[in-house]
């Protein structure tokens, strides 16, 4: 909202600055975002009288003139407007002087004559599209008084200089015009607001029921008037009316138009001015539309409309789209001579939903979407029909045509000093309480000795409930003068032993995985259909977005796969040699069980990239493999206290080959680990292997809460070990070696691991070399019984596998 | 020569052998040489048969002293040896060969903004709630005082997945769906992904935010600030002053923006007579919203306002880690760009 400095002291004699009227207001709730001086760029431009003005002697459209600025000698000037005249009173650029767009004023030769300056038109000022020719002044200002030549012309003519922008909250539909404001600066103030005075001369026969109004709808609009304005002759405005509008960022149309955005900027009333001659049967019907019935608006669109929005109707037709834009065909044109001028409340609710559903959203539609005051509609249709009559010369009609549904009745409200002292945590005493509440325009009367029943005045639509008088005290009171206490937290003895949270978890997991040395990417949950695509994930089970920003944003993610891609893409293009991420956050699938529809499942996924180390002279060069990859997720399960994983080859994986399932100990799935099909890969720039695992964090934390630790006693005697190399085929796996080991039925074995797998370049066949560990926990071992043992496995994982040692 | 005096010249021909060695094995060689089974001594050892049995304990005893003696000396052009080598060790050591680097593993600077506002509250009491980030638009909006037509909701503009359901615009869902379940006292935070449909310099279409609620009974707005003033003071420092500007939000009745002095000019405006560029020479920086839970709020919930009041507050995770790690760039969060990452090491 943009409030003129100069406007709202004509309502309130405020002695303070602009800043400090905005600094005020900030801490009353209405936000000032910035003050600008709109006519700041011409405050060069000075008041001057054309003395003389002579053709050039060298051009047949260019003048030259001597223009008087209060100077001792008058200034010479060439002049192109075609309107220039001796005698005139002009708006002059002297040298020195900056313009709009930051030209300089410098002086110049036009056709060998020299010139000092320039006489402006209103364009070249930005105070209007008009270039026409130059600007010709009034000879006295608004107030009546007569500018001296050479005075600042932004002074002279009391333009609004300070403009200050506040953003205003949706509650507050009382502060959308300056008379709303110089109400809340009167009530913190304790000043006096006074409305503008004028003079409405009613003339002729009564007319009230000239143009009869039906509203058929007082849930729609509770009350519509209006008045006959006739003989009007549409040109115009003043200048002082058209470089105000201009000031608060409204275009001026035309005397009538003009008349109705003024009154609406300034009292918050909107308006509607209709060429009386073309509403057919000269009558208004205000009545809810039917499906699929149609209106042509002002800016020349066709809206196709819905049962629900409101309509303005003359006898045949729709001729506005209540509150929201008048209908073309009923517009004032230059031709209008006789006005009918709509004053009218509609309901917030239907104006939202049509201003919503049409994308269109006016001046008119802002208000009343927020609510306006009924009680101010007889006073704006008399100012509006005034300011009317003496801009265009009409008369206005007697009487006045109205239709009230319902009428307006203020809310009352219950109000307790001792509720608002308790939610405050302040103490307030009765009279601050009845000062506040009657300074902002309501009546307060008591009930009983703690409670009052309040009524609020027609323009605070927020004040309906006593939570929002309490909040009117807070802002009075200031609610930046509380002083801070710290409450005791309520804690609950049900909550101590309760399994760790979900959040507490992960977080765990998050630490967990950068302390292990990965880094911690964070990806939107939106990707592309497209996205999913590239990766072959499955069509059904994908939540899209309905409204999505771009089709690159269009779906929600069912694995984090896609992201991390993209991130290892990023970083490769950025140069790195090495790309360790992991990321732990939800992915989304349709399912119709859920009160959402969605299902939500945390997934830590983690991708590895090219070289295992820095490029640092420490480290073999080497590049990151499957048992890098592996070893995290087996790091993983220990680290969550879970036995082993298993892993096994998963055929069809759309994106991983290979993909290897991990397992629970019973056989359930809680991820998959592989490597980025390389035809996927250049997608990503990847040139190298992409691993990537992904991991069910919501099982593992179910897995996780019911598993102990148990301490195990440690060996008393030494363990005897003994290295064995099979020669295995290449189809037999190293799990199938170890699980031959352990299948072997001995006494003293304690464990076999994998020591080394080396494969003979040609032969086809690979040396697998398990170390196996024997321990007793009675006593130490001999070598030669171990000797026995060893034989007895080596032959019984020699006869299972059909290898060879 | 006889046998004592040549036995007696061993320790100062060892004497003369060990001034030349260099290195261990030379040292070994004159070991061998002069100790070992072969060596010099044992020589001199093998002719003691031809000594008379008179000359043999004065011979023997001499020659326990020799060999002592002799040990003695290598022992101590060993040890000399390992006090040169460690000494070569030290002069030739470079204490500035850089360190083997292991993997630089990182937490995102949202994470960490977000557990750092976490275990502020989570010390003074209240525990972390969480819900979907996929909501109802009852639990986003209607049960938050939000009707369809509320005019708040020009300020949530919001991704649909259809007409009743929606990419939460706020994390206040917590606050709803917590309420639902649970009965009064509460104090709960609430920190989760929230999504809108804005995206420009400074708006990201999914950004982070933390709720945070108490509802109890006899709750103040005095309770509210002296909270996030205490806040506010443990993660930017026990200098920070708080400002409370009243404003709007549907589901809180008084509802404040909450300012706190700007942490790079410690809320003086400018910093060497420049303007801050961080609070734009205000001095101050809006933080957070919050207020007092509406009534309508507590009603939707099934909680009585006359018996139970609260506060509630929302903040951005986003601001707080620009605020605390200088970010200029809100997209840089979401690039994942490992020399971004590498930042924020644990």
């Amino acid at each position: 909202m943009l409030l003129s400095f100069n406007w709202l002291k004509e309502f309130v004699p405020y002695t303070g600055t602009a800043e400090e009227l905005g600094e005020m207001l900030t801490m009353l709730g209405l936000e000032l975002e910035e003050v600008t001086q709109p006519y700041d760029e011409i405050s060069g431009v000075v008041v001057g009288r054309v003395l003389t003005c002579e053709a050039h002697p060298d051009s047949d459209h260019l003048h030259v003139c001597t223009v008087d600025v209060g100077a001792e000698e008058p200034l010479p000037i060439v002049c192109g407007a075609p309107n220039v005249a001796a005698g005139q009173l002009v708006c002059v650029a002297p040298v020195g002087a900056t313009l709009p767009g930051g030209l300089v004023m410098k002086k110049a030769k036009l056709r060998g004559v020299p010139s000092f300056g320039m006489i402006c038109s209103e364009r070249e000022m930005q105070l209007s599209e008009d270039h026409n020719g130059i600007l010709v002044l009034p000879e006295t200002n608004r107030s009546g008084r007569k500018p001296a030549l050479g005075e600042k012309f932004v002074d002279a003519y009391e333009l609004d200089r300070e403009v200050l922008d506040i953003s205003i909250t949706p509650n507050r539909a009382d502060c959308l015009s300056v008379l709303g404001f110089a109400r809340i600066v009167s009530a913190y103030l304790g000043l006096p607001v006074t409305l503008p005075s004028f003079t409405l001369e009613e003339k002729g026969e009564d007319m009230s029921g000239a143009v009869p109004v039906e509203v058929r709808d007082g849930g729609l609009c509770p009350s519509y008037t209006g008045r006959i304005l006739k003989g009007a002759k549409v040109a115009p405005s003043p200048a002082w009316m058209r470089w105000r509008l201009n000031a608060v960022g409204v275009r001026a149309i035309s005397n009538l138009v003009d008349v109705t955005n003024y009154i609406l900027m300034e009292l918050g009333q909107p308006l509607h001015a209709f060429d009386h001659n073309r509403l057919a049967g000269g009558r208004i019907i205000v009545r809810e539309a039917a499906d699929g019935e149609k209106i042509t608006t002002l800016d020349g669109q066709e809206r196709l409309l819905r049962a629900g929005d409101g309509l303005i109707c003359d006898a045949e037709k729709p001729v506005a789209l209540a509150g929201v834009m008048g209908g073309l065909e009923t517009e004032i044109t230059g031709e209008s001579e006789s006005v009918f001028l709509e004053c009218a409340v509609f309901r917030p609710r239907s104006i939202r939903m049509t201003a919503r559903r049409l994308a269109l959203n006016s001046e008119a539609s802002y208000r009343y979407e927020r609510g306006v005051d009924p009680t101010g509609m007889a006073f704006a249709l008399d100012r509006a029909a005034a300011l009317m009559a003496e801009l265009s010369g009409a008369d206005v009609c007697r009487g006045i045509c109205a239709c009230t549904p319902q009428p307006w009745k203020a809310p009352e409200i219950r109000f307790r000093r001792a509720k608002a002292e308790g939610l405050l945590g302040v103490s307030l005493t009765d009279e601050f309480c009845r000062r506040t509440l009657e300074s902002l325009g309501c009546t307060v009367e008591a009930v009983s000795s703690d409670e009052w029943n309040v009524k609020a005045p027609g323009w605070r639509y927020d004040l309906t409930r006593e939570a929002d008088l309490i909040e009117e005290i807070a802002i009075f009171n200031g609610v930046d003068s509380l002083e801070g206490t710290l409450p005791s937290i309520p804690q609950v003895l049900a909550r101590f032993g309760e399994p760790e949270g979900r959040h507490a978890f992960m977080m765990r997991v998050k630490h967990w995985a950068a302390g292990l040395g990965m880094n911690e990417a964070v990806n939107y949950s939106f990707v592309g259909n497209r996205d999913l695509d590239h990766l072959g994930l499955p069509r059904e089970g994908r939540v899209v977005i309905m409204n999505p920003l771009t089709a690159e944003q269009d779906v929600l993610r069912t694995e984090l796969a896609p992201g991390l891609f993209q991130n290892v893409r990023q970083n490769i293009s950025q140069g790195a040699s090495g790309v360790r991420l992991f990321e732990v956050a939800e992915a989304f699938t349709a399912d119709p069980a859920s009160d959402t529809t969605v299902r939500e499942v945390r997934h830590l996924a983690m991708v590895l990239y090219g070289s295992r180390y820095e490029e640092s002279w420490a480290h073999a060069d080497e590049d990151m493999d499957y048992i890098d990859i592996k070893g995290i997720v087996e790091k993983l399960f220990a680290y969550l206290g879970l036995a082993k994983p298993s892993f096994s080859m998963a055929e069809g994986h759309p994106y991983l080959a290979p993909a290897v399932a991990v397992k629970l100990a019973d056989g359930r799935e809680a991820g998959v680990i592989g490597r980025l099909k390389p035809a996927l890969a250049d997608e990503y720039l990847a040139r190298k292997a992409v691993w990537y695992a992904d991991v069910d964090m919501d099982l593992l934390r179910a897995e996780s809460s019911v598993s102990r630790r148990v301490f195990r006693q440690l060996p008393v005697y030494p363990a005897v070990k003994r290295d064995v190399t099979f020669i295995a085929s290449r189809s037999v796996l190293v799990q199938d070696v170890l699980s031959a080991v352990s299948g072997v039925k001995t006494s003293l074995l304690e464990g076999a691991e994998l020591l080394d797998v080396y494969e003979p370049k040609d032969s086809g066949s690979r040396n697998i070399t398990v170390r196996l560990t024997f321990r007793r926990a009675d006593r130490t071992l001999q070598d030669g019984e171990v000797d026995k043992e060893r034989e007895k496995i080596v032959s019984g994982v020699v006869k299972a596998l059909g290898v060879t040692i | 020569m006889d046998l004592l005096a040549q036995l007696n010249g061993l320790p100062g021909e060892l004497e003369e052998r060990l001034r030349k060695v260099a290195g261990d094995a030379d040292l070994e060689a004159a070991r061998v040489d002069f100790l070992g089974r072969k060596g010099r001594l044992a020589e001199l050892m093998s002719h003691l048969r031809d000594l008379s049995p008179a000359e043999r304990p004065a011979f023997g005893q001499a020659a326990n002293a020799v060999k002592q003696r002799m040990t003695e000396l290598l022992d101590e052009r060993k040890a000399l040896q390992e006090q040169e080598r460690e000494a070569a060790f030290l002069a030739g050591f470079d204490c500035s060969l850089p360190g083997r680097t292991l993997w630089n593993g990182s937490l995102h600077p949202i994470t960490l903004a977000m557990e750092e506002v976490c275990s502020v509250f989570r010390s003074m009491g209240y525990e972390i709630a969480g819900g979907p980030e996929v909501e109802t638009d009852f639990n986003c909006f209607e049960a938050l005082n939000m009707p369809p037509e509320h005019p708040a909701r020009d300020m949530q503009d919001t991704l649909y997945i259809n007409d009743k359901v929606l990419l939460r615009a706020h994390t206040s869902c917590v606050q709803v769906r917590t309420m639902m379940n649970r009965r009064p006292p509460l104090a709960i935070i609430g920190p989760g992904k929230v999504y809108r449909r804005d995206s420009d310099v400074t708006h990201t279409p999914m950004f982070h935010q933390i709720e945070g609620l108490l509802v109890d009974r006899h709750v103040t707005m005095a309770d509210l600030r002296g909270t996030l003033t205490a806040f506010l003071r443990a993660v930017f420092g026990g200098s920070t002053r708080v400002r409370f500007r009243p404003s709007f939000f549907p589901f809180t009745e008084p509802s404040v923006e909450v300012d706190m002095s700007c942490a790079q000019c410690g809320g003086r405006g400018h910093i060497d007579g420049q303007p801050c560029r961080v609070c734009k020479g205000s001095g101050w920086l809006e933080i957070l919203g919050s207020g007092m839970v509406d009534p309508a709020v507590f009603r939707s919930v099934g909680y009585d306002p006359d018996e139970v009041s609260g506060f509630a507050f929302g903040l951005g995770v986003e601001r707080i880690a620009m605020l605390k790690y200088g970010l200029t760039d809100l997209r840089m969060n979401f690039e994942n760009d490992i020399r971004f990452l590498h930042q924020f090491p644990v």
